[in-house]
């Protein structure tokens, strides 16, 4: 394989050294360019007390192109899909290799805060989410303490 | 917003998949990449469409020479030291007096090697996200 590019070891090292809070993201041990990560679900969102299982990959155009990012913990969420699979501008046509690991990180924090249902992934749950505010939300505070709480 | 219910298929599944399997995969066919990789390079037609140069369209060969010219017309020069831009934000490595940097219009500066490769993808500036054309026409028109 080839040499890690310096800028995912600086990515790193800053990851742990200052952590965002809120956010966890550590490397494989075999593998530096897929993260294990921990989003725990922002105060006053229906996510709130969770804490979120997410998989990132660097590819190895990064940071040409953007980092592949996944939930592990089922979510209900109108923009990602029961894959986990996420639907956020900066991850498809708006990625800039200025971005990092922790705006990314950030910015899918920011989407629990700010389900956009306009923009479906996961249709049901958009749809959902556009006739039935409370509904939906009840729904993902379910989801969360069913799925995103340890016990 | 991008239009993610067409964008999306199991391609980012199995990408993540594929690559916590690559060190296997790289084992069993051995150390080197397969070789047209280094023969044939990688063109971008448009983000997220790559193809070695043998599969493009004529179109798309146009398109990349045209971008091609356009990035050779933006300035280069060598780092004096200015304390604005102390970091290339692609590479996350300090500039050292002398590398070679790229000035795009918006006066954001790369290593020219890292912000072409850029480029050659999208040709929008990586920090403010200003399109370098829209900019290029802007500049030429201001000094007529």
């Amino acid at each position: 394989m080839a040499a890690l590019p310096r800028r995912i070891i600086k990515e790193t090292q800053r990851l742990l050294q200052e952590p965002v809070p809120g956010i966890s993201a550590i490397p494989d041990e075999s593998n530096a360019r897929y993260f294990h990560v921990i989003v725990t679900g922002p105060e006053d969102s229906p996510f709130e007390g969770g804490s979120f299982k997410l998989e990132l990959f660097l590819p190895e155009d990064y940071p040409m192109s953007a980092p592949k990012v996944r939930f592990i913990t089922k979510i209900y969420h109108p923009n990602i899909d029961r894959l986990g699979r996420i639907c956020l501008d900066i991850l498809k046509d708006k990625w800039s290799p200025a971005l990092q690991i922790r705006t990314v990180l950030l910015s899918i924090q920011a989407l629990l805060s700010a389900p956009n249902p306009d923009d479906p992934l996961a249709n049901d749950v958009a749809e959902l989410w556009k006739v039935n505010e409370s509904e939906a939300i009840k729904n993902a505070k379910e989801w969360t303490r069913k799925y995103a709480v340890e016990n | 917003m991008g239009n993610c219910l067409k964008g999306s298929s199991a391609e980012d599944i199995s990408l993540l998949r594929g690559s916590e399997n690559g060190a296997e995969t790289s084992d069993r066919l051995g150390p080197l990449p397969p070789p047209y990789r280094e023969a044939l390079p990688i063109f971008y037609p448009s983000p997220n469409v790559s193809r070695p140069v043998s599969q493009l369209t004529e179109e798309e060969q146009v398109k990349i020479a045209k971008r091609m010219g356009l990035i050779q017309h933006l300035p280069t020069g060598s780092y004096d030291g200015c304390k604005k831009n102390r970091e290339c934000v692609i590479c996350m490595m300090e500039f050292l007096i002398g590398d070679n940097v790229r000035y795009l219009p918006c006066m954001h500066i790369y290593h020219v090697k890292c912000v072409d490769d850029w480029l050659m993808r999208s040709f929008t500036c990586p920090s403010c996200m200003e399109p370098v054309d829209a900019a290029l026409l802007t500049c030429y028109d201001s000094n007529n």
